[in-house]
This record gives C-alpha cells, sequence and structure tokens, in this order.
C-alpha cells in the first residue's frame, strides 16, 4: 500500500509542483491582493476589506465602460463565430470535391498568432481597403478602421471572426461527421428535404458541438487581449478597451496598482465562471432532451 | 436532379468567396513585402515588378529575427519537453491508481483549466521574480510548464485508459522497475496522443504574446513574436519593412501546418470534444 503511494507521488510531483507554483499559488494569491492596496513597488500593504471592489464597480468609469464594451464584443463573437463556422461546416460536407482544400483554406488564419493577425489587419485596414475602395468604388471600405470607435469595434471583430471562425469549423466539422450516413438518407428518402432533414436529424445530433463551441467562444471572447491591443491599444481614448486591457493597464502601465488590479482580474474570473456556468448548464439539459 | 447539382455549384461559389475573404489578408501581406514602398502605395494589388529582397534583410537587421527565432525555438522545445514528460508520467500513474487521492489530485489539475490567464498573471509576476524565473528564456519555459501541464494531463489520463493493464503486469512480473516499465512500454504507446499534445502546445507557446511580454524585458532574450511587436511600435507606416517582419514570423507555424495539418485538425477535434 506505502509502495502505491510513493509510486504516485514520484510521478506526479515534477508536474505537480511546476503546476502548483504557476497556477496555485497565483490563483490564490490574486484573491489574496484583492482585498489589499499593495502597489507592486512598496513592501508592505494593508488589509482595505472590500474597497477595492467597491471601487472597481462604484467609481471607475473606464473599468464599467471595459465591461460593456467587452460584453457587446461577447455577444457579438458568440453568434457571429458560431454561425459562420457552422454554416462554413455545413457547406463544406455538403460538397463531394474539394472538402479538404476548403477546410484547408478557412483553419489557416488560426495558425497565425492573434497579434500578427492584428497587425496583417492594421494593414488591411489602413492601406489596402482604402485603395480597393478608390478602384472599386466600394466606399464602405474606406472607413477609419480604428479611429471611429464604432468601425473599431467591428475592426476588432473582424479580426477575432478571421482568425478564430476555422477553429470552431473544425469541431462542427468532426461533429457532422460523426452524424451517420443512414440516417440522414433515411429521411430524404422519406421525402424530407435537404434543409428540412439538416434542421431536423442532423443539428439535434450534434448538440454537443454547439455547447464545445459555444463554451469556446464564450470564453475566448471575454478573455480577448491580443486583437485589441495590436489593433488599437484601446483607442481611440479608450473606447475599446475591454477588461483584461484594463487590468493590464491598471497593473503594468498606469500606476502599478496591483492589490487594485487583483480586485478587477477577480472580478473578471466571476463574470467568466458565471457566464460559462449558465451557457453550459443549460446547453446541457437540452442535449439530454435531444 | 438539375436543381440539385445547380445547388450544388451554389454552394461550391458561396465558399469560394469565403475563401477568397480567408485568404485574401494573407496573399497580399505576402506580395507586399516584396514591393518598395512607393508602388505599394500605388498599386497594392498587382504583382511587384521587381522583388525586394532588401525589405527582408533590413527586417532581419533591425529586429534580431534570427536571435529571437533561435530564443523561441528553445523555449518552445523546453517547454513541450517538459509539458509532454511532466503530463505523460502524471497522467499515466493518477489513471492506474484509482483512489481518493489520485482523484482529488486529476481534479485539481482539471479545475483550473478554467482559470483565466488574465486573473493570475499579476500574481505570476510577483512569483517568477521571487524565483528569479524573470527575464530568462529557461524561466519561461519553466513557467510554460507549469501552466500547460493540466490540459495535457488530461489529454494523456484519458489515453491511458484505452492502453490494457497486462502489459505493465507481465513487465513488472519479469522484474521490471516501474519507472523502466513507464519509459521502455508506455511511453511509445503514448506515440499518437503525445503527437497531439504537442502540437496544441507548441501552437500555444509560439504564438504566445501576453506572457513574454509580461516576463521579458532584455532585446536579446525576446521571441519572435516580441520583435515583431517592437519593430511595429517602432518603425509604424514603414511597411515593407513590417511586412517581411511578420511573413517571417508566420512561415514556421505554416510550414508546420503543411507538415502536420492532419494531426492539428484531429488534434483540435479530440481536444474540444473531450474537454
Amino acid at each position: 500500500m506505502k509502495n502505491k503511494y510513493l509510486a504516485l507521488l514520484a510521478f506526479v510531483a515534477p508536474a505537480f509542483i511546476a503546476y502548483f507554483v504557476m497556477l496555485v499559488i497565483p490563483t490564490l494569491g490574486g484573491f489574496y491582493y484583492s482585498f489589499t492596496d499593495w502597489n507592486g513597488l512598496a513592501k508592505s500593504y494593508h488589509f482595505i476589506g472590500l474597497d477595492n471592489f467597491v471601487e472597481a464597480v462604484t467609481d471607475d468609469p473606464d473599468f464599467i465602460h471595459s465591461i460593456s464594451f467587452t460584453l457587446k464584443h461577447v455577444i457579438f463573437m458568440v453568434i457571429a463565430q458560431n454561425v459562420i463556422a457552422l454554416l462554413l461546416a455545413i457547406l463544406i460536407e455538403s460538397q463531394r470535391k474539394m472538402k479538404g482544400f476548403f477546410r484547408t483554406i478557412f483553419f489557416m488564419p488560426n495558425m497565425v498568432s492573434l497579434i500578427i493577425s492584428s497587425f496583417i489587419w492594421t494593414f488591411m485596414f489602413s492601406q489596402v481597403l482604402p485603395q480597393l475602395a478608390v478602384k472599386t468604388g466600394w466606399l464602405f471600405l474606406n472607413q477609419e478602421w480604428s479611429g471611429n470607435p464604432k468601425a473599431a469595434f467591428f475592426s476588432i471583430a473582424i479580426v477575432s471572426l478571421w482568425q478564430g471562425v476555422g477553429y470552431m469549423m473544425i469541431i462542427y466539422l468532426a461533429a457532422l461527421q460523426g452524424v451517420p450516413q443512414s440516417l440522414r438518407e433515411a429521411a430524404i428518402i422519406d421525402g424530407a428535404s435537404p434543409v428540412k432533414s439538416l434542421v431536423h436529424i442532423t443539428l439535434p445530433m450534434i448538440t454537443h458541438a454547439f455547447t464545445i463551441c459555444f463554451f469556446l467562444t464564450l470564453n475566448s471572447a471575454f478573455k480577448v487581449f491580443d486583437v485589441v491591443y495590436g489593433l488599437t491599444g484601446g483607442g481611440p481614448g479608450r473606447e475599446t478597451q475591454v477588461i483584461t486591457l484594463n487590468i493590464f493597464e491598471e497593473a503594468f502601465s498606469n500606476n502599478f496598482r496591483y492589490g487594485y488590479a487583483s480586485a478587477k482580474s477577480v472580478l473578471l474570473f466571476a463574470m467568466i465562471m458565471l457566464f460559462t456556468f449558465v451557457q453550459v448548464f443549460v446547453m446541457k439539459k437540452r442535449e439530454v432532451e435531444a | 436532379m438539375r436543381t440539385a447539382r445547380l445547388g450544388s455549384s451554389v454552394i461550391t461559389i458561396v465558399l469560394s468567396l469565403f475563401a477568397i475573404v480567408s485568404f485574401f489578408p494573407l496573399y497580399v501581406t505576402v506580395l507586399n513585402s516584396f514591393k518598395t514602398e512607393k508602388e505599394m502605395f500605388s498599386s497594392i494589388l498587382s504583382l511587384p515588378s521587381t522583388l525586394q529582397i532588401e525589405n527582408y534583410s533590413q527586417a532581419l537587421q533591425k529586429t534580431q529575427l534570427l536571435s529571437s527565432l533561435g530564443n523561441t525555438v528553445i523555449v518552445s522545445v523546453l517547454g513541450i519537453a517538459g509539458i509532454l514528460l511532466f503530463a505523460a508520467m502524471a497522467g499515466y500513474k493518477l489513471s492506474r491508481t484509482p483512489g481518493k487521492l489520485s482523484n482529488f489530485i486529476f481534479f485539481l489539475f482539471i479545475a483550473s483549466m478554467l482559470v483565466p490567464f488574465h486573473s493570475i498573471m499579476i500574481p505570476l509576476v510577483k512569483t517568477t521574480k521571487t524565483l528569479s524565473l524573470q527575464g530568462s528564456i529557461y524561466g519561461l519555459a519553466v513557467i510554460y510548464i507549469g501552466l500547460g501541464v493540466n490540459m495535457a494531463i488530461f489529454l494523456f489520463h484519458g489515453f491511458v485508459k484505452s492502453i490494457p493493464r497486462e502489459l505493465e503486469e507481465s513487465a513488472s512480473m519479469d522484474g521490471c522497475g516501474q519507472f523502466r516499465t513507464f519509459t521502455t512500454i508506455i511511453l511509445p504507446l503514448l506515440l499518437p496522443i503525445t503527437v497531439t499534445v504537442g502540437i496544441l502546445k507548441f501552437l500555444w507557446i509560439w504564438n504566445d504574446f501576453l506572457l513574454p511580454l509580461l516576463m521579458i524585458q532584455d532585446t536579446n532574450d525576446y521571441t519572435l513574436i516580441l520583435s515583431t511587436n517592437k519593430l511595429f511600435g517602432e518603425y509604424t507606416k514603414e511597411w515593407s519593412l513590417i511586412l517581411a517582419a511578420l511573413v517571417l514570423t508566420a512561415i514556421p507555424v505554416v510550414i508546420i501546418y503543411a507538415i502536420f495539418q492532419k494531426f492539428i485538425v484531429a488534434g483540435i477535434a479530440e481536444g474540444a470534444v473531450k474537454g
């Protein structure tokens, strides 16, 4: 018996120690510091109870604005990313030829890191699209893509979609391929149109993929950072500042209020947990029913 | 029948339009990285009249791109090797040792997958400073190991269940020690999942921006992405230079993608379904 636990310890210890130091201690530390006025520079700090949290939600318009901007981004991304990814997956699955070709093309942007994607698109928005607008007469292409808050919202979404849709498409494709061909054929023989068999047979059979993809898009949209950092830097002003960028600036580039920034991190954590738990709970329940 | 064929060609056209939108940004980036700026501003869509290789040599000179490439390779190799070895060991043993303790440890690993990086980055900066892991490529690799093992353990744990126990049992009867059993018998069997995890972790580490941004200050220790980020900030509007750097940064991943596409796609589908 003793031997068994000794072996367990020996095999698990390297991973556990690394994990404990890099993940567990910082997680607990974050909760701890969120109740202090630690500023990262001074050696001492004091417990100030819930003051940080109270300040964040009542006396920090930039933070509140970053929350509402992030929520808008989340809603738009969860819907757009899943609709486009599912559409592409269904269209590709309906093809006989060139499946592999289209999959390769749509997934390729996902290999490019988000920050590099945002630089590529800065080039697109500032140089390519304005020239295209002149040449084609499609004037809507010539916008102040990062200077105008409304356009900047969409430019952030466009880059996130361009980079992220392929990933979700892969998951939907895998799920669609798992639906038995015989079921669809039976429906078609019984006289169901392709659209009907899609809505009534195929989609109910891939609800688990919906749960996964909604979870992933919800999570990544809440944590959006690189694209905003690279594309607008949160500007103009702080119009497009997202929560993560607000925390980053609070901690590392403005006033080094680590304790206060930690409180905001805890709030971000709580928000993500709340939304994903509700989402997974609701969608899992539907999965069972379907 | 005719409508079906018509429908299918409409679908092909729709897909092709999406494909153009998806591919176009990469295409114009590569295309214009070979042009002079003057040519870029007058005709952004045409093929370059002469190949401006100087853009690339300039980008290489101004960013230490080569040494950054070396740093990125070191971080990726060490990080991935550490994650694979430690996670394979832990995932294997946790899967093979039923009981409350191992269930609890496994649960701890899994639960931590929900913690967003942005919520731990501030204390992580402090912890790594205390351990003097900050400001070094090797320290960065260690941090990646700590942050990356949880999901890897999850995948290894699931895979080990599909391996029959008989092999290990006969090995231990033959007097083979536990660790030797693991390295000579189990590790080779884990190859498929090892490839999957390795690729997922490669894409993560290679493309990560925020962690290196927080941990690395000296330009000699910069990763590729940090160098490109710096170049982008310093030479705003010098597009020929920036585009060449962007292409150079993205090329290694595209090559990996070309070689391992099947594994990457399978890995994502698998990782997602199990997650």
